[in-house]
């Protein structure tokens, strides 16, 4: 059975750098619509029904967050936001707001790919809710059976270090901010207390990985959050 | 409450001299009139130094009256009639009257030293607080307490705005703080430089007194008193407490808002600076990687004549110089960001090993092939940093040990407490930094071998110190024994960290 090549839709303010995705996504049967105001490509995302959008933060009419926000209220469309570098903050705020993953500028053809295929493919697998179970390398998590295995042994965690893990699982591939982290697994009182993330993920690292200070698979993005690491099954 | 005072004064001062003749009554045969004279005396000099000048003198009269009466013959009459008595009396009342003039300067200095000392030690607890407050805000706080403290009733500094009119201030006032000051009375002390309200001759009908705050160069904001009475601040010596009070305050402020702007000073230079240095040695850096990406994408775009191989080695060349471009762009952003102080910390609790793991998955890349000793010290508490910036630090020092040390030697990173910090070393095995120039490397644009194809901006490093230092922390650079550059930074504990609540049940397998 054939399916129709994804459309993208891409609101970017500069004109060269949206020629250049552009062709690029193009190239890579792609189909893509691309907007320069976020007010064009709110509308064009209500209208055209696109697959995925990849957003610049920086917009001339309506700031990036903005866009996120008002499109969140009503759409699930996956997102993809573009930022400047040296901005963890926007970037944080750009995910609490509901983006599902970020670029930092510049950025290689690569590294945009892999992130478009990793959130299509996230978007594919949803209909069916989270797997039961996950498995990368020598990592398998067993989500309803609430059990951990490395390397076939069963690793024993605690409630709260397995609620934490299954919050990365539900995004695996994908970064987790520490604000959406510290309200899912502890509750909204807790998203100042950054300090139980901290060492809660270091247990469970202690727990998983074979080497903590080199995890291979809860990652740190530093001052944003975590992703938990996700393998491309290509 | 005071009058009320007075009378018990003045009771004494007829209590005594009756109570004295009671005593003497009895012995009226045995002591001579001079005995008792004397008597009297003491009880004079009793009720001078206890309750003041007229009292005593009145004492002093009750006495002779006493005196005529019962002992003076003839005796139940006021008159004397041996003029050796009449004498005595006469003495005794010149010399009562002088003793209670005299006790009563006495009395009179002690209070004015109690009272001086009293003053003295507000003005010493006032300086001294002043003395140990950082922020304009507490010491506008300290002035309002000891204010209030001093001369009871309650008070609030106002400072003009940016436009120069007198405003409320924007902290929430506190509990002793005056409010509803009349802004209009406060704007006229200001522009008039005098004061105003209650007990003044401008708008004398306002319950509170408007005071001019004099500064150095003129008035810098008003004082509004709202005192409990007006005796409390416009007594001469209070009045002079007052102002005392109010100078102190002023020049602590005054003071801090000068180092404000030295400090501003220094900053605006440094980045002057900067600016410059920047402008001149930036160039080259820049323009090498520019003239290839100009010179292949031009070749790319007009000639049409390339084979397959040559376009994609230039574009290779372009995206490679890019990189470089890129790289180079952002540690000059960078340290032009924190250069300019526009850098604030975003300080939060992480874990060393956290912050270590990520700096090292920043360099996956490039330390794949290096074999990496890393030395934990076992339960490291958390620190309160930035994230980002820190493991920009570890990130810089690894990259500058992968760069300058041959490929095959270890790097080694330790991470350990000491008893004022978190120290972390990345050393290497290469030929390490020469020891005059070990100061030197931490400089902006320095690099050891300026022409070396290795060779990055200089930046890296001082990004590296400019960051530590934010930190309230240091970093050194030392040589190995065996040979290798030791880089390590200390970043001292400011807080102690946060704990959190045990969690209650295990999960069962």
């Amino acid at each position: 059975m054939k399916t129709p090549c994804p459309l993208l839709l891409l609101i970017e303010d500069d004109p060269r750098f949206r020629l250049l995705l552009t062709t690029t996504l193009e190239n890579q049967d792609y189909r893509v619509l691309a907007l320069e105001t976020g007010k064009e490509g709110l509308l064009a995302a209500r209208n055209r029904q696109p697959d995925l959008l990849i957003l610049d933060l920086g917009l001339p009419d309506i700031d990036g967050q903005e866009v996120i926000r008002r499109l969140r209220k009503w759409s699930e469309l996956p997102l993809i936001v573009l930022s400047a570098r040296n901005r963890e903050t926007d970037i944080t705020q750009a995910l609490d707001n509901g983006a599902d993953d970020y670029l930092t500028k510049p950025f290689s053809n690569a590294e945009l790919m892999s992130r478009l295929k990793a959130l299509l493919r996230r978007v594919a697998k949803l209909p069916g809710g989270v797997q039961e179970v996950f498995q990368v390398g020598e990592l398998k998590i067993e989500l309803t059976k609430r059990r951990v295995f490395v390397s076939e042994q069963e690793v024993h965690l605690t409630p709260i270090e397995f609620r934490l893990l299954s919050e990365l699982v539900r995004s695996a591939g994908f970064v987790v901010t520490h604000r959406q982290l510290l309200e899912k697994v502890w509750g909204a009182s807790y998203v100042e207390h950054s300090h139980y993330l901290r060492i809660y993920m270091g247990q469970l690292r202690h727990k998983i990985e074979s080497d903590p200070t080199r995890p291979r698979y809860l990652l740190t993005e530093a001052g944003i959050g975590y992703r938990l690491f996700e393998e491309e099954n290509v | 409450m005071r009058t009320e005072h007075n009378y018990k004064h003045w009771f004494w001062g007829i209590a005594i001299p009756l109570l004295l003749t009671l005593i003497d009554w009895p012995f009226r045969d045995i002591l001579t009139a001079s005995n008792i004279l004397m008597f009297y005396l003491l009880g004079v000099f009793f009720v001078a130094i206890r309750f003041g000048f007229w009292p005593s003198i009145l004492a002093s009269l009750t006495n002779a009256a006493a005196f005529a009466y019962f002992f003076a013959p003839p005796i139940f009459s006021l008159a004397i009639a041996e003029p050796e008595n009449l004498a005595g009396l006469a003495v005794t009342m010149l010399v009562g009257g002088v003793t209670s003039k005299l006790a009563e300067n006495v009395r009179h200095q002690a209070r004015v030293a109690e009272q001086g000392e009293r003053r003295a030690s507000a003005l010493y607890r006032l300086s001294k607080e002043l003395a140990e407050a950082r922020l304009e805000t507490e010491m506008i706080e300290i002035g309002v307490r000891h204010l209030h403290a001093e001369f009871g009733g309650r008070n609030t500094f106002l400072f003009p705005d940016r436009n120069g009119l007198v405003h409320y201030p924007d902290e929430p006032p506190l509990d002793i703080s005056l409010r509803g000051a009349d802004l209009q009375v406060a704007r006229w002390v200001f522009d008039h430089g005098q004061m105003a309200g209650n007990g003044t001759d401008n708008f004398s009908d306002k319950a509170a007194t408007y005071m001019p705050l004099n500064g150095s160069t003129g008035t810098i904001g008003v004082l509004v008193l709202e005192a409990i009475h007006l005796r409390h601040i416009f007594l001469p010596e209070q009045r002079q407490l007052l102002d005392t009070f109010v100078n102190q305050t002023i020049h602590t402020l005054e003071r801090a808002s000068l180092a404000e702007q030295a400090k501003e000073a220094t900053l605006k230079m440094q980045a002057e600076t900067l600016r410059n240095s920047l402008l001149s040695s930036i160039s080259h850096d820049l323009r090498t990687p520019l003239a290839t990406i100009i010179g292949a994408a031009s070749t790319l775009e007009t000639d049409d004549h390339l084979n397959e191989d040559t376009k994609r080695k230039l574009a290779g060349a372009i995206n490679e110089e890019a990189q470089r471009m890129s790289e180079l762009t952002t540690k000059i952003l960078e340290m032009a960001r924190l250069e300019a102080g526009e850098v604030v910390l975003n300080r939060q609790w992480y874990s060393p090993e956290e912050i270590v793991g990520s700096a090292l998955r920043r360099l996956d890349k490039k330390l794949k092939t290096r074999q990496l000793n890393v030395n934990m010290a076992d339960g490291l508490a958390l620190i309160h940093v930035d994230a980002v910036l820190l493991q920009q630090v570890l990130v810089n020092l690894l990259d500058n040990a992968a760069k300058y040390s041959p490929a095959g030697r270890p790097i080694d990173i330790a991470v350990d407490t000491t008893p004022f910090g978190l120290s972390i070393t990345v050393a290497d095995n290469g030929p390490g930094v020469p020891e005059a120039l070990q100061q030197k490397v931490f400089d902006k644009f320095f690099r050891i071998h300026p022409e070396s194809a290795q060779s990055g901006v200089g930046l890296g490093l001082s990004i590296c110190r400019a960051i530590v230092e934010a930190h309230g922390g240091n970093i050194q650079v030392t040589n190995r024994s065996g040979g290798g550059t030791v880089f390590q930074l200390h970043l001292p504990f400011l807080e102690c960290p946060p704990t959190i609540a045990p969690e209650e049940n295990e999960l069962m397998p």
